[in-house]
């Protein structure tokens, strides 16, 4: 027997569900998943906070079509050249040279999500090759990569960007999304490749190598699926690490001056010396960047109880005692 | 194996890391497109001048043998002359650091104590409402914005209210007064010193509260626990003698994962408060293309993170007796 037929072989074996029931399975498993998300306030609280933050960057390409002098960072009130408290014409004020902080507000939200969104998405995908191919590959290919992991770990992410970027002069924000996420992987490395540890030694690993499918095959078709839930949900808490780092960069004054971002509107408060005589200024992008983030993390940990079916029995175990 | 080889073997990594690192740093110095020397010419200097300048530097000697001399001027502490202080780097970097450990250090302990017995206590209040909004709050501390919180204690308890100083870390006029003694100037410090602290100590808290809460919940469900109930032994022996120093030890490891991620908030809150540590120093060369101070910042800032990390795996090796490594 040839090995094309061991393939062949191997890709029935895998349909042997029908595609219709496999379907009817996944949708009960996401309504019942969905159900004890739903139930939980943190994840309800989270979610709720995100729609909102999707409703502040869908919206922030209103102000600027209203009137021009709305733009978040071009646009100047002609009349007024200094740092005015809340008023009907500025909702939440104007900074020092007369722009709408309102209007700068909402553009943060588009650059969090931005930023947030693909570092993390970048660091999870990362993380995940590397994590399965160092619990896949042998030991060497295993200690190699997650020495190298631990190093990463180590460093402070912040001050490394921070001297990078007096090394090789202002960086742009898609610069800063590569390096947030060149930094942010080892963690989840380390969750995928333990998972994948337990999966390798798994009955459907050793039929799929019996049935002839390759390494490649074996990664991505029978260990990625599993680890997939795991990689979301990382990705969640690694998109609030995103934001605060990007948020630190533009508020130490090291972000890309081309956006309007939270960090960078503190930086201007802070650095023009308007903290003591403008709060409307000081205080709406810092609560921006603590609830975004809170909205994550939120999430990320009522999506882990979702996930990691001991959280879930802790809890059921706890409400029958009680 | 016992605590002495593993005392060992770490260090050994430890200053193979560190090795990694210090080349790592080399070469990104050499691969950056300035050029160190246009830093240091003035206009009223000759071309035989410069010449002698990069002479004296090393920089026209092959890279190998400049790679030599950089490893033998760390270990000598020869960090060249800050561009913008005009002193020996290592001068500015032994007054700094202490202030950064004594801030870093107190911060820690005192937000791991507080967080630890918090969340031992939380944990045993699961289910109810105590629990859900003690979660919520921490949850909420732990992801507050750090320089922007500093920011606003700034403004509310030193501008509004006034009971501390606006940023620094010491009073001028106590510390130039001969007759002030050791006590005044450990207040005055102290009084500098609450601000900051109080920050760190809020974010933090937050983070091992939730901490020692998830792993209080693990360990709830151990047999041991159940043991020492039916044994007849009260509540309070069961959480503080059975399951707390059990639970202890997976915040021990995530407090040394995440300890350079509390590194970059130190150095935002030493800038914000102008502390005069080796955080807001390395920032501050930073942003003044101060060269020989941010490399010497840098390493010395990633060697406290892997000497703290090393206290952190002894401290692991001590609570848990199973662990041989």
């Amino acid at each position: 027997m040839t090995i094309t037929s061991n393939r062949h072989a191997a890709y029935s074996m895998e349909n042997v569900i029908d595609k219709k029931t496999r379907r009817s399975y996944k949708r009960q498993r996401f309504s019942a998943g969905w159900s004890l998300f739903y139930k939980n306030m943190v994840g309800k609280i989270g979610l709720y906070l995100l729609i909102l933050f999707g409703a502040m960057a869908l919206a922030s390409y209103i102000p600027p079509l209203v009137d021009p002098m709305y733009h978040p960072m071009t646009g100047v009130d002609p009349l007024i050249s200094y740092a005015s408290p809340p008023s009907w014409r500025h909702w939440l004020g104007t900074d020092n040279i007369g722009r709408d902080i309102f209007s700068q507000l909402l553009t943060g939200a588009r650059v969090a999500f931005l930023v947030g969104v693909s570092a993390a998405f970048i660091s999870i995908v990362l993380g995940t090759l590397i994590g399965m191919i160092a619990g896949y590959g042998g030991r060497i290919a295993d200690s190699l990569l997650m020495r190298f992991a631990d190093m990463i770990m180590v460093m402070p992410s912040l001050l490394v960007i921070l001297l990078l970027s007096v090394l090789f002069g202002q960086l742009s924000i898609w610069i800063i999304v590569i390096l947030i996420a060149l930094f942010r992987w080892p963690a989840v490395a380390r969750v995928i490749r333990s998972q994948t540890l337990t999966l390798k030694k798994r009955p459907f690993v050793d039929m799929a190598r019996v049935a002839g499918a390759s390494h490649i095959r074996i990664i991505f078709r029978h260990i990625l699926p599993n680890v997939l839930p795991m990689a979301l949900l990382y990705m969640t808490f690694r998109v609030t690490s995103a934001i605060i780092v990007e948020a630190a960069l533009a508020f130490l004054g090291f972000g890309d001056p081309n956006t309007v971002s939270w960090g960078m509107m503190l930086q201007w408060v802070w650095k023009t010396g308007h903290m003591f005589q403008a709060p409307y200024w000081l205080l709406p992008p810092g609560i921006c960047i603590s609830l975004i983030t809170l909205s994550f993390y939120m999430m990320g940990r009522a999506m882990e109880e979702v996930l990691d079916p001991r959280l879930r029995k802790i809890q059921k175990a706890d409400y029958a005692a009680s | 194996m016992n605590l002495k080889s593993l005392l060992l073997r770490r260090s050994i990594e430890i200053l193979v890391v560190f090795g990694i690192i210090m080349t790592g740093l080399f070469l990104l110095f050499h691969a950056a497109p300035g050029d160190p020397i246009s830093m240091m010419v003035d206009l009223t200097m000759t071309p035989e001048d410069v010449e002698r300048m990069v002479a004296q530097l090393g920089l026209d000697q092959p890279i190998w043998i400049q790679y030599l001399y950089y490893i033998k001027n760390f270990f000598t502490g020869n960090f060249g002359t800050s561009f913008h202080y005009g002193r020996p780097v290592i001068e500015i970097i032994s007054e700094r650091l202490p202030n950064t450990i004594l801030l870093f250090t107190t911060a820690t302990i005192l937000a791991a104590m507080a967080g630890v017995w918090l969340g031992k206590i939380i944990a045993w209040y699961k289910g109810k409402a105590i629990d859900t909004w003690t979660t919520i709050f921490a949850l909420v501390c732990n992801t507050l914005f750090l320089p922007w919180i500093s920011l606003l204690f700034i403004w509310f308890f030193a501008y509004w209210v006034g009971w501390f100083p606006l940023s620094g870390m010491m009073t001028p006029e106590i510390w130039v007064n001969p007759e002030a003694g050791f006590f005044a100037k450990a207040v005055d410090v102290l009084h500098h010193m609450l601000l900051p602290l109080l920050t760190l100590f809020i974010v933090n808290t937050g983070s091992y509260l939730l901490i020692m809460r998830s792993s209080m919940l693990e360990t709830i469900k151990e047999d041991y626990i159940l043991t020492a109930r039916a044994k007849g032994l009260s509540e309070k022996q069961v959480r503080n003698r059975h399951a707390a120093p059990n639970a202890l030890l997976p915040v021990v490891t995530s407090v040394g994962l995440s300890l350079a991620f509390s590194v970059n908030g130190g150095a935002l809150t030493e800038t914000v408060f102008s502390w005069p540590g080796i955080g807001r120093e390395l920032i501050f060369a930073v942003s003044n293309s101060d060269y020989p101070l941010a490399m010497a910042s840098f390493l010395f800032i990633a060697l406290v993170v892997l000497v703290a990390n090393l206290i952190v795996d002894i401290l692991y090796a001590y609570l848990d007796p199973r662990i041989s490594y």
